[in-house]
């Protein structure tokens, strides 16, 4: 296992520059700019349908972009072919040789390679240990398990040690238990190997716990690039704000900005800070978002910025979550910890006062 | 509880009853109008020929069989052994083979062209494919008489083009048999390698182009085994009919460029030797039992365990 560490140890930078992808009269990518570092676990989330397979496949060279440039390290590999490029897919249903064994598979891209078979029988072993299938290689893949598949589907694309590892949806087919322990599985490879992991989901919460960084698609466009925290707690846009999470949206007015940070007029009157996207100069009428479990829930005080009356009340063990109708006529949402056992101390009608603190407002691009 | 398990068995057995009740008219017709016949030909391969065809009845005699592969000398009445029965033979699996292979050729980049279209077109290509079924198959060879003979379509149109000087003689040789039962039996190649090609999972295609494997190595490697099912099929759809051809070699091969079908024509027409017939056909029988056991084996090596 050291020794798949150190030899593979150097990730591709992948760039894309301007790519448009047309399929007839449909654009699937439309002018996507992304740069992926070296030895990055990167993802491309977005609802089914945004162009973020398409564009996985473009960097594998299953599709050409339209127009645009695809660079591996600086060089430019958007007109090679798939086995031209040292990179490699794990394929959202495995897509595995069913008429060869397990180590077969493993071992198929390096004897496309031309290696030697005491290379290629040396390389099966430590990836059959790398994904715990030791003793496995002589099965017919065809005989494994969802998540036993998987792991092999993994050991294939790793076993010629490609710069960059792609992974499109490759979780969606497993249940939850399995999915959850995949993702620390894919997260401690992609530790161990050093290998660029570009990984394709749908699913927010993979992505949020996985990621180095997230970009999040819509439409074929990319709608915001950042870590997991930029994503979640400063998203550029409505977009990308409802995608992930639950959220609040509220109107608010802009007094006053100065440097990153910009001063709003709620609806009630109250003013707050809240930070903003650096590519914009907030003013006029603008959207803020806050989290719901950054608001905290209290009886009405002069410090309450909003107030409102109770809507409904859910439970749900480890928290509670307060709908709100606020004086505006806005649905407000308060997620609180449930800390101890009882009553939360609201019942449905009554008035109730929101608070949350100078650091969580976000104003959004329009 | 035995209560309970008796009143299952007598049930399955009833089951089973009925199953073979149901079964029995398809049965029937399936013995009448085919064990039934090779039985009389084991039986007439085993009796003396009669002066003017048919059998001596009740005469058992031997010469059907050995007459299969041996011939009486005139002068000597020493058994040699058949030259034109063998060569008659060897001619049938040598074309037999090669129209299974050319059609194999000519059929596989066929059958994969349909089935990488786009749902709907497939459906017409299919239709395609099965045109020539329309016409009967006498009526086929004698069209492919119109293109290969000496003043036929292929000819005037090398001669036009200057290519030869001279008309090539196709008709009456080996290769118009090839030809013509390549033509013929070329779509009982296409169906049952596009019935496989298409249930191909493309994926994995991509998959042996991510794993860097040439266009060549994507074929052999995971193409060819993941459709041999088809492969199987085709063939054996194509070898079986090609060793007992009677039409094609009849058109287009004439009198000399016999084949076993037409050997055994002759037996049982102005040949007048009806056990011989008879043994022949059980000859041809064997042969294509023999070719198919050694052709699945060593179809299926390799391949392992794949469906």
């Amino acid at each position: 296992m050291t020794e798949t560490r150190t030899t593979a140890a150097h990730g591709g930078a992948i760039g894309m520059h301007g790519i448009q992808k047309w399929f007839g009269h449909f654009q699937a990518v439309n002018d996507v700019t992304l740069d992926i570092r070296p030895n990055e676990f990167f993802t491309l989330l977005g609802p089914s349908g945004c162009g973020k397979t398409t564009l996985l496949r473009m960097i594998a060279g299953f599709e050409l972009p339209t127009e645009g440039q695809v660079l591996l390290d600086g060089t430019d590999i958007s007109r090679l072919l798939p086995n031209q490029r040292p990179v490699n897919t794990v394929f959202q249903n495995y897509a595995l040789f069913p008429h060869l064994t397990v180590a077969e598979n493993i071992g198929f891209g390096l004897k496309m390679l031309g290696k030697p078979k005491a290379e290629i029988d040396g390389v099966i072993r430590d990836m059959l240990k790398l994904v715990h299938l030791e003793g496995r290689g002589d099965n017919p893949v065809t005989q494994l398990s969802g998540g036993q598949q998987q792991r092999v589907a993994l050991a294939r694309a790793l076993a010629p040690r490609p710069k960059v590892l792609l992974l499109d949806e490759p979780l969606s087919a497993l249940d939850l238990k399995l999915r959850k322990s995949m993702q620390m599985e894919l997260k401690r490879l992609q530790l161990e190997t050093g290998i660029t992991f570009v990984f394709v989901t749908h699913d927010q919460e993979e992505a949020l716990t996985m990621s180095d960084r997230i970009a999040v698609m819509s439409t074929g466009t990319v709608r915001q690039v950042g870590s997991p925290w930029d994503i979640y707690d400063r998203p550029a846009e409505r977009f990308v704000a409802d995608f992930i999470g639950e959220t609040n949206f509220l109107e608010a007015e802009v007094v006053s900005v100065s440097g990153k940070s910009a001063r709003v007029r709620l609806s009630s009157g109250a003013e707050i800070p809240a930070t903003f996207p650096a590519d914009i100069t907030p003013s006029g009428k603008v959207t803020i978002v806050v989290r719901p479990e950054h608001a905290q829930a209290g009886a009405p005080s002069p410090a309450s910025l909003l107030r409102g009356t109770v809507h409904e009340i859910v439970y749900l063990g480890t928290d509670t979550h307060f709908h709100v109708r606020l004086d505006d006529g806005t649905a407000f949402t308060v997620r609180q910890q449930n800390a101890r056992s009882g009553h939360c101390g609201f019942a449905k009608d009554d008035p109730i006062g929101i608070t949350f603190s100078d650091d969580v407002a976000q104003i959004l691009r329009d | 509880m035995s209560g309970a398990q008796e009143a299952a068995l007598a049930a399955e057995k009833k089951d089973i009853r009925s199953r073979w009740l149901l079964s029995a008219p398809a049965l029937l017709i399936i013995f009448c109008a085919a064990v039934g016949p090779l039985f009389v030909m084991l039986f007439y391969s085993f009796m003396a020929k009669g002066d003017y065809g048919d059998v001596k009845f009740g005469e058992f005699s031997l010469d059907g069989w050995t007459s299969v592969l041996f011939q009486r000398d005139i002068f000597d009445d020493t058994l040699g052994l058949a030259d034109a029965h063998l060569s008659i033979i060897w001619r049938s699996l040598q074309l037999s083979f090669f129209t299974t292979l050319f059609t194999l050729i000519l059929g596989f980049p066929t059958a994969y062209f349909i089935a990488t279209r786009p749902q709907h077109t497939r459906e017409v290509w299919v239709f395609l494919v099965t045109i020539p079924f329309w016409t009967n198959l006498l009526i086929r060879a004698f069209a492919m008489q119109q293109v290969i003979r000496n003043e036929g379509l292929l000819n005037n149109a090398l001669l036009w083009l200057g290519i030869i000087k001279q008309p090539l003689q196709i008709m009456y040789t080996d290769t118009a048999n090839l030809l013509g039962m390549t033509y013929v039996y070329l779509p009982l190649m296409v169906l049952p390698l596009y019935a496989s090609i298409e249930k191909l999972d493309f994926r994995l295609v991509e998959a042996g182009y991510d794993l860097y494997a040439t266009r060549f190595q994507v074929l052999r490697r995971i193409v060819i085994p993941l459709v041999k099912p088809g492969l199987i099929a085709g063939s054996i759809l194509v070898f079986i009919p090609s060793l007992g051809a009677y039409v094609i070699p009849r058109v287009l091969g004439g009198g000399k460029n016999m084949m076993l079908g037409n050997l055994i024509e002759m037996q049982f027409g102005s040949g007048r030797n009806w056990p011989l017939g008879a043994a022949m056909s059980i000859t041809l029988m064997a042969l294509v039992m023999i070719a198919l056991i050694f052709y699945v084996k060593n179809a299926s090596r390799g391949g392992a365990g794949h469906a």
